[in-house]
């Protein structure tokens, strides 16, 4: 039975800490270095006040990764047809297609791609499909490493999954819907 | 030359020789030397490349497209346009042209050929690109159609030029208006390719795919002028006066299209203030390689000098179209670099440092290196030919 995988964030809880990028990066191999990341955290507000007196309060920390598109623009773009997305609703990359037209890069309206220099494929978040999904475990590394435990994951489909519940209670939004890209990433109000 | 039931006309005194025998003029010998420079960069650039990948450039995650894109753009565009004004005499029956229609196939030929010379060192895996385009197409894909377009379209192309070579007008007829379009196509999916950046306003839309037909018959015009001021070394004879008037009457007209339609682009962009494109088109307008590269330069120098000498200074347009050529490629380098201008997101990468408002980009020596040897490719390609085949019209 094949699940239909998707992210929620109770956003405001983020502390900023970055524990979820640490975590990312040792449980799928990434490489190090700023640029290489597929997920980051991103500022909403910037820091106000003069000097001594320096208010961060009104900064919120949005958590950023592929957003996993049901109609995803980077899907569309690749020219080779290295894009598709999996029997779990996650889009994914047949590597071996991959030709780093950077077409999908270009295309991607949330800057989710970066080149793995490693596999010279380019690289997003699979909500750890080939390591925890792979292994028969249903969490994310990021999910269950993040001490404000803000990630809820799992089955869309499954109505008595965790995320399900959530998203019948609680009002949430998803990023650029204007955009028609339909992403499985839910941001909690 | 005979290859099976292949003729190539090449000329009789076809040789090493008569490469290297060209007249030893101070400009000759400077066209000789700098391109010459070029093709040493080249093989210095693609050195560079084949050791540290993209390291080599200074395209980021961000910034994923780069100068070798705009250059790539720049020679199909340029490609295109040829073909559009080779077009006009073999396929479209306007005798007057009939004299460059030989020599602009030619030279969309060797454009086309140093466009895919520097995307080959660009896209990291090509010879992947050969095999998946095949096996497992992407036809949502602009690139896709955009690639394998030109690759049909360089086809026809070739077998065209054959054709003329061997004076056969009417199966060059057939195969240049299938090449042409077979090219329009292509290079309008090329437009697409931006077009279809739902993410980026300031680019989706209709008005990149029309406007590169526009550019590209533009490009194509002031290259001819650039050919044809090589060929005759600045003394016309009355025929070539009459081809070259022609050209530059199309050529004003064309320009005063493309002021409109820049002119209504940015002001539909900044007009209502909408946020990512309003403030995306300003940044653009207050830039140098905009409004002196693209405007100036690539625009009303060129139109300002026809309109003034009333088409009558056809030595001065050879000129104006190599400051034109300047301002085509500040076009493309332009359609690359400002459809990346706006960050996506706040991309805060670096702790205790704000967002960046605007994504830097700055080429670097080792894309600059491999963009300049494609020009010294073409140029060389182009020289070549001029040697090996009769590009003037037979009669």
């Amino acid at each position: 039975m094949m699940a239909n995988y998707a992210m929620a964030f109770d956003y405001k809880l983020c502390i900023n800490c970055h524990a979820c990028e640490v975590a990312c990066k040792e449980e799928n191999g990434i490489d190090l270095g700023a640029k290489n990341h597929r997920l980051w955290i991103d500022e909403d507000g910037e820091t106000e006040g003069d000097f001594w007196n320096l208010a961060r309060d009104k900064i919120t920390f949005i958590q950023m990764q592929c957003q996993e598109c049901q109609d995803a623009p980077c899907l569309k773009a690749c020219p080779n047809g290295a894009i598709y997305i999996d029997d779990n609703g996650i889009v994914r990359l047949y590597k071996e297609k991959c030709d780093l037209t950077l077409a999908c890069m270009k295309a991607c309206p949330y800057d989710a791609r970066y080149i793995d220099e490693k596999n010279a494929i380019t690289d997003k978040c699979i909500f750890c499909a080939d390591t925890r999904l792979a292994r028969g475990e249903t969490t994310t590394a990021c999910q269950i490493t993040c001490p404000a435990k803000l990630r809820y994951f799992g089955d869309l489909d499954d109505e008595e999954s965790e995320i399900s519940k959530i998203l019948r209670e609680r009002k949430h939004f998803t990023l650029k819907p204007e955009l028609g890209t339909k992403p499985k990433l839910f941001y909690l109000e | 030359m005979k290859i099976g039931p292949i003729n190539i006309p090449l000329k009789e005194d076809f040789s090493l020789k008569s490469i290297l025998g060209f007249e030893k003029t101070p400009m000759n010998m400077l066209v000789a030397v700098l391109t010459l420079a070029f093709l040493a960069m080249f093989v210095v650039g693609v050195a560079t490349y084949l050791m540290h990948g993209h390291h080599a450039y200074n395209v980021t995650r961000e910034h994923p497209w780069g100068l070798l894109i705009a250059v790539y753009i720049f020679f199909v565009v340029s490609s295109t346009g040829f073909c559009i004004v080779g077009s006009l005499g073999d396929v479209f029956g306007f005798k007057d042209y009939m004299m460059i229609s030989k020599r602009a196939i030619f030279g969309s030929i060797v454009t086309i050929l140093a466009g895919f010379a520097v995307i080959a060192f660009e896209i990291g895996h090509p010879v992947t690109m050969l095999i998946y385009n095949v096996l497992s197409p992407g036809l949502t894909s602009a690139i896709w159609w955009m690639g394998t377009l030109y690759g049909i379209y360089l086809t026809f192309m070739i077998v065209e030029f054959y054709f003329l070579l061997n004076n056969n007008m009417q199966k060059a007829r057939i195969f240049g208006l299938i090449g042409l379009l077979v090219g329009l196509a292509a290079h309008s999916n090329l437009g697409g390719v931006f077009g279809f950046l739902n993410a980026r306003t300031i680019s989706n839309g209709v008005f990149y795919p029309t406007y590169f037909i526009l550019t590209a018959f533009i490009t194509g015009i002031y290259l001819s002028f650039i050919i044809m001021g090589f060929r005759y070394k600045m003394n016309f004879d009355e025929k070539t006066k009459a081809l070259l008037v022609g050209l530059a009457k199309i050529q004003t007209l064309l320009i005063a299209i493309l002021m409109f339609f820049e002119t209504w682009k940015m002001l539909t962009a900044v007009y209502g203030g909408m946020p990512n494109r309003a403030e995306v088109a300003e940044h653009i307008m207050h830039s140098g390689a905009f409004m002196y590269g693209e405007v100036l330069m690539g625009m009303l120098i060129p139109f300002t000098v026809m309109l003034l000498t009333k088409w009558r200074s056809v030595t001065t347009y050879v000129w104006t179209s190599v400051i034109g050529m300047v301002g085509i490629f500040f076009m493309r380098y332009d359609l690359v670099h400002d459809t990346q201008l706006k960050p996506l997101q706040m991309m805060k990468t670096h702790e205790y440092q704000l967002p960046p408002s605007w994504v830097e980009y700055f080429p670097s020596a080792t894309e600059i290196m491999i963009s300049l040897g494609g020009l010294g490719l073409c140029v060389l390609l182009y020289y070549v030919g001029t040697r090996a085949f009769n590009l003037d019209e037979e009669h």
